[in-house]
């Protein structure tokens, strides 16, 4: 892990996207400990106002202040991701893990069978199903996203550990006479985690993404403001020539999914071995 | 011997693909689905009353039995009829398809084609500008939302803000100048928001299949790089990519055409899921689901046995 860092330091495109990560995720810890974004729902000046000391990027329709909706908006965000990708990882590392440690056999074929049915269903339309399934519950989109999700990340653990499997320090684990699924989870499944990261800053910029579609077609934030429900709203007022909450929205989303993108990027490049010995 | 064992073995799984998805579908649309009962019974019903919708329903049947009769309605196509319309909800579906297909042929085409392309230059100058440059474009247009480049595309093309020679909403197709009216800026969206993950996807399979001796070999022997670039790097890597472009069509006819359709008001099967999405019309939003995981599992099947009868490797794995 601390090669990893050393690597990712050099890169410096990998680095500013982590400094534009980390400026998100602090304008989220300001919203999460009450400190700045509380005013989103607040009617504090007239419609459409322009930028001004009182409404630094203007007000909405209902004059809201499009500042504190997108600065609430990165919490949004980041709340989503942060389930969405905790939850799919952590089901497609346990489920990848017991389907690549028993592969072929009957724990993988049902896996496998699951991970097949759930990769036929465009997500959207599953999205649609489930939304529809739980009539509007508030976790209906991230239980989507996580119940999909998760395939992708299982199905690169399943290979990394069944390439894992043939090596010596299992084998030797195996004849001190540890149990299987002791194996799998204390010694296969931890020299799977940079695969892991790679895939969970991949997750994240889905989640994101997805909640911005989601929420635009009426299934996805239910309360609270989101950048998707920015955009939505948007989407009637550019047609005014109304430009405020569509600027904002779309330019906080831009910076924050190319931070993520730049950063998985880099992880992906710190953590291949294959690429550093050629 | 060999032969027929795989592909027994394949369509069983294929079989067992399709229970799979029916069974989801059917638990989350029509099992856990919306209670009809009592948008059909007038004010203060008896218990007689109720009863007698919920048989009407289907309600009071067993749980399994209930599943086959969905299986039933998918594979006769007998789709029942929309709550919103009362038209069958086959012909709904025989209406708006082709307008989807239609929609979004052109942008899947062309976003895959300048995919394959950038791609194949960019693999050539691996490590040089126009590769970086081609891979920076990429992750940007990765990291912006389908959302934001269609409104600035109709801003830009449809509203007097901007050049105003598109229509912003509507589908009034009646001939070939018509059509490419209509169509030209949902094309675009489409080739922006897929365009980055084509490049790099393409670029990838293209940088590892230059990589190889035969490559090599054939510079040092000074073949020309057009050459090179089709008639040996492109026509090696035909599989995944025509695997990629199989794989991608469901998903992008559906949730292409759900945001396209739903923005720019186009009735196709889009649009159709969309307003059954938000009126909760559940015979239409049903057949929806169940037909698509069918249509995808049928064509993952051909495309293995297909692959199986062409390339006998496949077979093993």
């Amino acid at each position: 892990m601390h090669s990893v860092w050393q690597r990712l330091k050099s890169d410096h495109y990998g680095m500013g996207g982590l400094l534009v990560v980390a400026l998100f995720a602090l304008a989220t810890l300001t919203v999460w400990t009450g400190l700045f974004g509380q005013g989103w729902a607040e009617v504090s000046g007239n419609s459409w106002e322009s930028t001004s000391a009182a409404h630094w990027f203007g007000t909405n329709l209902l004059g809201q202040d499009i500042f504190q909706r997108t600065l609430f908006g990165a919490a949004t965000a980041f709340e989503v991701g942060l389930v969405v990708t905790g939850f799919s990882t952590l089901l497609g590392a346990i489920l990848g893990g017991l389907s690549g440690w028993y592969s072929k056999g009957w724990v993988d074929e049902i896996i496998l069978w699951i991970k097949g049915v759930l990769d036929s269903i465009p997500f959207y339309l599953f999205a649609a199903a489930v939304a529809f399934a739980l009539q509007g519950r508030p976790w209906a989109m991230h239980l989507a996203m996580i119940v999909t999700f998760w395939t992708t990340t299982a199905r690169i653990v399943r290979g990394e550990v069944i390439r894992i499997r043939q090596q010596e320090f299992i084998e030797a684990a195996r004849a001190i006479g540890l149990s299987q699924l002791t194996i799998l989870f204390r010694h296969v499944l931890p020299n799977t985690v940079h695969i892991l990261l790679v895939q969970a800053t991949i997750v994240f910029v889905a989640a994101i993404k997805t909640e911005v579609i989601l929420s635009f077609l009426g299934l996805g934030i239910q309360d609270g403001v989101s950048w998707g429900l920015m955009l939505a709203e948007s989407s009637q007022e550019v047609l005014a020539g109304h430009f405020g909450n569509f600027i904002a929205a779309s330019a906080a989303l831009f910076l924050l999914l190319m931070g993520f993108n730049l950063l998985a990027d880099a992880l992906q490049d710190a953590t291949d071995t294959r690429g550093a010995m050629t | 011997m060999k032969e027929i064992s795989f592909i027994t073995r394949r369509l069983l799984y294929g079989i067992v693909l399709v229970v799979g998805v029916t069974f989801i579908s059917f638990l989350l649309m029509v099992y856990f689905g919306p209670d009809k009962t009592f948008e059909l019974i007038g004010k203060n019903p008896t218990s007689q009353q109720i009863a007698e919708v919920r048989q009407s329903l289907g309600y009071d049947r067993p749980f399994l039995l209930r599943y086959v009769d969905y299986l039933f309605e998918l594979g006769t196509l007998d789709l029942g009829l929309s709550d919103t319309s009362g038209e069958p909800v086959e012909s709904v579906l025989a209406r708006s398809l082709p307008i989807s297909i239609a929609l979004v042929v052109p942008g899947f085409i062309l976003g895959n084609l300048l995919g394959l392309g950038f791609a194949l230059f960019a693999a050539w100058n691996r490590g040089r500008w126009p590769d970086k440059l081609i891979m920076g474009a990429s992750v940007m247009g990765m990291s912006i939302s389908f959302l934001v480049i269609i409104i600035v595309l109709q801003v830009f093309l449809c509203t007097p803000y901007g050049l105003n020679i598109f229509p912003v909403r509507g589908w009034q197709v009646h001939d070939f100048s018509s059509y490419l009216h209509y169509v030209s800026v949902p094309t675009l969206a489409l080739v922006l928001v897929t365009l980055g993950y084509n490049t790099r996807f393409y670029r990838a399979v293209m940088v590892e299949e230059i990589a190889r001796d035969h490559i090599r070999t054939l510079r040092a022997f000074g073949a020309s790089s057009f050459e090179i670039l089709f008639r040996h790097v492109l026509k090696n890597s035909l599989i995944p990519v025509l695997t990629r472009v199989m794989f991608s069509v469901p998903f992008v006819l559906i949730s292409g055409s759900l945001l396209l359709e739903s923005f720019f008001g186009i009735p196709g099967i889009g649009l159709v899921t969309f307003n059954a999405i938000t009126s909760g019309d559940q015979p239409i939003l049903k057949a929806v689901v169940g037909l698509t995981g069918v249509l995808f599992v049928m064509a993952l099947t051909l495309n293995d046995l297909l692959y199986g009868v062409v390339d006998p490797r496949v077979e093993s794995s």
